[in-house]
């Protein structure tokens, strides 16, 4: 096999660029006619970038007013993506932190019998069910938003541990015991590496589902937040705007599972092989 | 070196299961010196495997008991090493930290457990092969590289599986010459299963045989090639009348 050269590549991306531009003539198309009225509930590709730029930095208020404010509710439209970001990571951390150990134990298969079932009931509820209860006990800030992503994000990662331990080859369990090692340094040494790949795949579908459900999250006091400000952004027929958060919902949600894969092939690159 | 004794006696292994149970080992009494080459040959499904399993520590007899010198076989310990019919290196890992993984347990320094895999390596002729990971490996490999890690441990006894029996003849003559030096060399006590006639009579310096279920030793014979005082080189073992002559029986004890 010889190596795609640069032509190659540029001709394989070919199509993708004749669709992007298809998609945004048709958008300027559908925006500049009178298909929808009023005009401004159809930005055009432009006016949505303007929308972009002006969220990210500072600028008159308009209507006249000499005001300079700071991008959109006094945060820039990539400070709202970061703390949206934060929001997720640290639901991540914990989901993580407890998801792990608890897909291991459940490897235990009496454990496992015991726990399925609550882990299971967990995972089969839309995590949006909870705000209403996580709001009562928690408040309306961050600390609600950080146990919504928690439970939205630890049960994929505990059934994909759990899977991953139960298809440890036998015989890896064996060496490794007949090789000296006990209780603890068979998890660490074998079960943890060997599960690596299952967890990879539910962190990815973790955050997902993460995603999805901070950016719904958000509806409520979710400022700075990038959901919230779609949210707002719309409700006050600022429509650009939010179709800029939309798009940058979007492209976040492609990026950070792009991130996992690469991760997935750097850790887990042996998956298959053995 | 002080090594001991491994002592197996009234050893006896069913398996329950739904269908009924299965009984794999019959009255097992054995005697193992240090330093012997125990072969283990017989037809699959003999029981084979769940004898070597049990000195392993990996399975617990139905009745009857292992000892390794005073000591009782209840678990898997690094004074045993295993090389299974299957290679178990870690994909996860490249070749000298597979190596490496038994130093490593027992919290042997980095520099130190590096110098003895490359030494290993070494031995098995893999000195080349160290940053490979397995699954890059021909299956000849894998098994020296299988080999390279139970070595590395050190261990007093090594409990070999049919270890050669996936690879071609060539490289499993081979690995068969090379594991006679390594033994002649290093004294260890090793029991190799095969089942391979061949096989068991050349390496061994005791052969046994098992009947078919339930397992049994029904054969029991030494089988050290001396002419002249000095053993015989291991590269002519196979044209001394001897040699086929124990062959022919340990065949017919397989058959009845
Ligand atoms: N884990 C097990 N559960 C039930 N039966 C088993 C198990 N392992 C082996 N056996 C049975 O015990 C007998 C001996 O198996 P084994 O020791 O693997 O034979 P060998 O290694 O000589 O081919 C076979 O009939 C096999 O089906
Ligand atoms: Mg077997």
């Amino acid at each position: 096999m010889t190596r795609p050269t640069t032509a190659d590549r540029a001709r394989a991306l070919l199509p993708h660029v004749v669709l992007l531009a298809v998609v945004l003539a048709a958008w300027t198309a559908v925006a500049a006619s009178d298909l929808v009225s009023p005009s401004y509930l159809t930005p055009s590709p432009l006016e949505v970038w303007n929308a972009f730029v002006r969220a990210n930095s500072d600028h008159p208020i308009g209507g006249g007013v000499d005001r300079i404010v700071r991008g959109e509710e006094n945060y820039y439209l990539w400070e709202h993506l970061l703390a949206s970001l934060q929001r997720i990571g640290l639901g991540l951390v914990f989901a993580v932190l407890v998801g792990i150990p608890l897909g291991l134990l459940m490897g235990v298969r009496a454990i496992g019998a015991l726990l399925g079932p609550y882990v299971d009931f967990l995972r089969s509820i839309p995590p949006l069910a909870y705000i209403g209860f996580l709001v009562a006990w928690f408040g309306i800030y961050d600390t609600s938003k950080v146990w919504l992503l928690f439970l939205a994000a630890f049960p994929p990662i505990a059934l994909a541990t759990l899977n991953g331990v139960r298809g440890v080859r036998g015989d890896y369990l064996d060496a490794i015991r007949t090789l000296g090692a006990g209780r603890l340094s068979t998890v660490t040494q074998v079960v943890l590496p060997a599960t690596l790949p299952d967890i990879l795949s539910g962190l990815r579908v973790a955050v997902g589902f993460a995603w999805t459900t901070v950016v719904a999250a958000e509806l409520v006091n979710g400022l700075p937040g990038i959901g919230g400000l779609a949210y707002l952004s719309g409700s006050q027929n600022k429509i650009a705007l939010s179709v800029a958060c939309i798009i940058v919902i979007g492209l976040t949600a492609i990026a950070l599972d792009l991130l996992i894969r690469l991760a997935e092939r750097r850790l887990a690159g042996w998956r298959g092989k053995d | 070196m002080t090594q001991h004794e491994v002592v197996v006696a009234g050893l006896e292994h069913e398996f329950r299961s739904r269908g009924g149970a299965v009984r794999a080992l019959d009255r097992i009494d054995l005697t193992i010196a240090p330093g012997e080459l125990v072969t283990l040959a017989g037809p699959s499904g003999c029981g084979k495997s769940t004898l070597l399993r049990i000195l392993a520590g990996l399975t617990q007899p139905t009745t009857g008991t292992v000892h390794v010198g005073a000591d009782p076989v209840t678990a898997p310990g690094a004074d045993r090493g295993v090389v299974f019919q299957r290679p178990t290196l870690y994909p996860w890992l490249d070749v000298r930290a597979n190596v490496e993984i038994g130093l490593k347990l027992r919290g042997v320094p980095k520099d130190e457990r590096r110098a003895i895999a490359e030494r290993q390596l070494e031995v098995v002729g893999l000195a080349d092969a160290a940053d490979r990971r397995p699954y890059e490996l021909s299956g000849g490999m894998q098994q020296r590289a299988q080999i390279a890690r139970v070595l590395a441990n050190d261990p007093d006894i090594i409990l070999m599986d049919e270890p050669f029996g996936a690879l071609d003849a060539l490289t499993r003559e081979k690995l068969q010459a090379e594991l006679l030096d390594l033994w002649r060399r290093t004294g260890k006590t090793i029991l190799f299963i095969t089942h391979s006639v061949d096989e068991a009579v050349y390496l061994g310096s005791r052969v046994l045989v098992m009947s078919p279920r339930p397992g049994r030793i029904v054969f029991d014979e030494p089988a050290r090639f001396v002419r002249g005082g000095e053993l015989v080189p291991t590269d002519e073992v196979r044209t001394l009348a001897e040699f086929t002559d124990l062959t022919t029986r340990v065949r017919e004890a397989i058959n009845h």
